[in-house]
């Protein structure tokens, strides 16, 4: 689907799309024209290639690949393979921000939100008065946990999760055993001739989702609050106008916002501007982007002097760097897009990477180390400097400024969104019980270009599902792509119903809620958990659905396992290469409804989806005999 | 004699047929292993559009009865044998003035990628019994089969 920015696949972010269709370097955006045709065994999950008999493909002329396997094994398998790694990629994460709690408390570092702290001990039973101490076990019993072998069953789950819950995943029988053994088991499960049993595969995704959601999500983003300071609401720019290209400007990209705790603490630290200014700069500024621009934009209260704000997310990078007004990019993690690579080089910026896990071919490894964060973080400084002095007198900078909103609401939790409400979830289930708010969707996950294009899906159900009265929450790329076209500004009430318009003005907030990083889905998990222990229900029966109608990884569709295993409706736009089985694409859509109460509902229309999205939600309001 | 049939409606777009031919037509092995999917003098004779509906859609040549790209051909380099029904093209002869490219009315010929001037065309594989991208077409979306004259 081609428009007038000939070429270029349709953003919901037009001014983005325009500056994209404007640059002279090649972006992803370009390239989905010529990736256009895709292979139809692969989007049907029909595709082996386990073994050297393969590739095998299912047809109709052969419906089993040369060992036997049928449709409904490859599919399964392949599925829980990226399960499993996207699983493994929230584990990585946390195992991360965790051994970074425990040295930082063995140093007996400062702590931003020791609230948190306090609160994960009482979750976990840690009673221990001295603060450091008490981060040396917390971190210390998440740590266990991710280590322990499959056998043992991790102790923590039952600590945080939901009771009702917990009972029903335990009679399922799909509590997990160690974080990291369930990923590799998940592996060894799905390699060449070891199970064949769909259900049984399945069913172990249920309990990467769990892993996933109670460690990778909810432990990660609090272990992260501990340290960097908890999330507060508040008004904050988005956009390429956050750029400034008076300032060394370095743009961040990944999931690990513990990574970048000490260089953020060096770079508010007295006489650092003098660095800057002894070059002709103003100063330093991190330029968010992707996820852990998020997780730096929810906790921006604690770095307003050098956080300058959320450019983008993953898809918005390249077109991020492409402006010239970024002179070192930090990366961590996924949502790197190796297409960034030769868009720095074209504009010299450096580039360095913090964690081998997503090393790029040309930058530089500076592989995060807290016992050597003093003088990493000095290294990058001085890697800024330098490419700031280098880059800047023959790089045009040419940012569009006009791009994206100053009064972005953001900063929001599940303890910064209670606080606003009073303290209690009562103010909001009073308005979901008179009908003000008909119900919640989180619009969650990564933005991709094929869902109609760069978060056209995403903006419009978002857009369909708020003129219904329904309340969006997202976290993810999703919230980037949302918060450039303006939808997490307060002047979005227009665009919402009359019901929910009328909460929203008097309020002063936007009818879609930004928690974030697609690690704040933890977040969201811990409210819905919170309002049905104050209704006394399960999840299931909650008026919330959740959609990830541009999810793009492997870790979405761990994201999602998760919310299959909390007994969620989960929409997507397109279906995650299951179609070639139907055996699994019915247990995912139809037969989990009995086991979790969960299903995958996949619906490329945007009208469509929002129509069955609220139909689950009208059903759910009249189970609970609201009207 | 043979022409390639299509059944659109069983092209499910992996594409295996325009590897083949690349691989069929590569300079090097004719193995598919070795065949450099970068080096974009590996080109296929064969392409799988999109139509309005997102449909994949095979582009082959169709060695028309009566070809177009022969008779706009003014050096004689495309012919058409009356016996095989195939179309030829003689590089040799050739003067790279692409007309034959323009008249095509399916789309299919196309002036190579590289600086050698030459038209890039399907040969049914010169010797082989089934032309490569049938052998590789795993619903059988195009067939090889025997049509009257």
């Amino acid at each position: 689907m081609l428009n007038k920015h000939c070429g270029v696949c349709p953003s919901a972010d037009t001014t983005l799309q325009g500056f994209i269709a404007s640059l002279d370097v090649e972006t992803a955006h370009h390239r989905v024209k010529n990736q256009r045709v895709k292979c139809g065994f692969g989007l049907q999950g029909v595709c082996c290639r386990l073994c050297s008999n393969g590739p095998c493909r299912i047809t109709p002329e052969a419906p089993q690949g040369v060992c036997g396997a049928n449709a409904d094994t490859i599919v399964a398998r392949n599925f829980l393979r990226a399960v499993a790694a996207g699983a493994g990629c929230y584990v990585h994460v946390l195992e991360n921000a965790a051994q970074t709690l425990k040295e930082l408390s063995l140093q007996k570092g400062k702590f931003k939100g020791e609230a948190v702290l306090n609160r994960l001990a009482d979750m976990f039973g840690i009673d221990e008065p001295d603060m450091h101490q008490k981060g040396v076990l917390v971190a210390t019993k998440i740590l266990e946990d991710l280590y322990k072998p499959r056998a043992a069953k991790m102790e923590l789950v039952e600590k945080l999760a939901y009771k009702p819950r917990f009972d029903l995943w335990k009679e399922l029988g799909i509590l997990p055993g160690g974080a990291k053994s369930e990923v590799f088991d998940g592996i060894v499960k799905t390699s060449t001739n070891l199970s064949s049993d769909p259900v049984n595969m399945l069913f172990h995704c249920l309990t990467l989702g769990i892993v996933t959601g109670l460690y990778g999500l909810t432990l990660t983003n609090l272990v992260n609050d501990v340290m960097l300071g908890e999330p507060a609401i508040r008004i904050a720019p988005v956009g390429f106008r956050v750029i400034d290209e008076g300032y060394i400007n370095i743009m961040l990209t990944g999931h690990q916002h513990a990574i970048f705790a000490h260089l953020q603490d060096c770079l508010i630290e007295e006489g650092i501007s003098a660095r800057a200014q002894a070059v002709g700069a103003k100063g330093f500024r991190l330029i968010g982007c992707t996820c852990v621009g998020q997780d730096l934009q929810l906790r921006g209260t604690h770095y307003q002097d050098v956080f300058a704000g959320h450019a983008g997310n993953n898809f918005t990078s390249e077109a991020v760097i492409a402006t010239g007004g970024v002179d070192l990019i930090l990366s961590e993690f996924n949502c790197t897009l190796p297409g960034i690579e030769s868009i720095a080089d074209k504009m010299q910026v450096k580039m360095i990477c913090l964690d081998d896990m997503a090393k790029k071919a040309n930058a530089d490894l500076l592989a995060y180390s807290f016992k050597d964060r003093e003088e990493n973080s000095e290294r990058v400084i001085c890697e800024a400097i330098e490419s700031y002095q280098q880059r800047r007198k023959q790089i045009n900078v040419c940012i569009p400024k006009e791009h994206g909103h100053d009064d972005c609401v953001t900063g929001l939790s599940e303890m910064s969104l209670k606080g606003f409400l009073g303290g209690s979830w009562q103010p909001l289930i009073d308005l979901i019980v008179k009908g003000k708010i008909k119900g919640l969707a989180g619009v969650v996950g990564c933005s991709n270009l094929t869902a109609k294009g760069h978060d056209v899906f995403t903006v419009e159900l978002t857009k369909e599902l708020i003129k219904r009265n329904i309340l969006v929450l997202s976290a993810g790329c999703s919230s980037g792509g949302l918060e450039n076209v303006g939808l997490m500004s307060p002047g979005a009430a227009k665009l919402a119903g009359n019901e929910l318009r009328e909460v929203c003005e008097s309020l002063g907030i936007p009818p879609v809620l930004n928690f974030g990083p697609c690690l704040a889905i933890g977040r969201l998990e811990i409210i819905a958990t919170e309002v049905a222990e104050v209704l006394g229900v399960d999840l299931p029966a909650l008026p919330l659905v959740l959609s990830a109608p541009q999810w793009l990884e492997e870790q979405a569709l761990a994201d999602g396992s998760f919310g299959l295993a909390l007994g969620l409706p989960l929409h997507l736009a397109q279906p995650p290469f299951m179609t070639g089985s139907k055996l699994v694409a019915d247990v995912l859509t139809e037969q989990l409804l009995n086991i979790t109460g969960g299903q995958i509902i996949i619906e490329d229309d945007v009208v469509k989806a929002a129509d069955k999205l609220e139909a689950i939600i009208g059903q759910k309001r009249t189970a609970l005999g609201l009207t | 004699m043979k022409r390639i049939i299509i059944d659109k409606s069983l092209c499910m777009g992996c594409l295996n047929c325009t590897i083949a031919c690349m691989s069929e037509h590569s300079s090097g092995s004719k193995s598919i292993y070795e065949l450099d999917l970068e080096d974009a003098a590996n080109e296929g004779r064969n392409h799988i559009t999109l139509d309005q509906c997102n449909k994949p859609t095979p582009i082959f040549c169709r060695h028309c009865d009566d070809p177009e790209c022969v008779t706009a051909c003014m050096t004689g380099a495309m012919t058409k044998n009356a016996d095989t029904g195939k179309v030829s093209y003689d590089e040799e002869h050739c003067a790279a003035c692409f007309m034959c490219v323009m008249s095509c009315p399916y789309g299919v010929l196309k002036p190579s990628s590289q600086k050698d001037k030459k038209v890039i065309r399907c040969d049914y594989c010169q010797d082989r019994e089934i032309p490569r991208c049938v052998e590789n077409c795993p619903t059988e979306a195009i067939k090889f089969v025997e049509v009257d004259k």
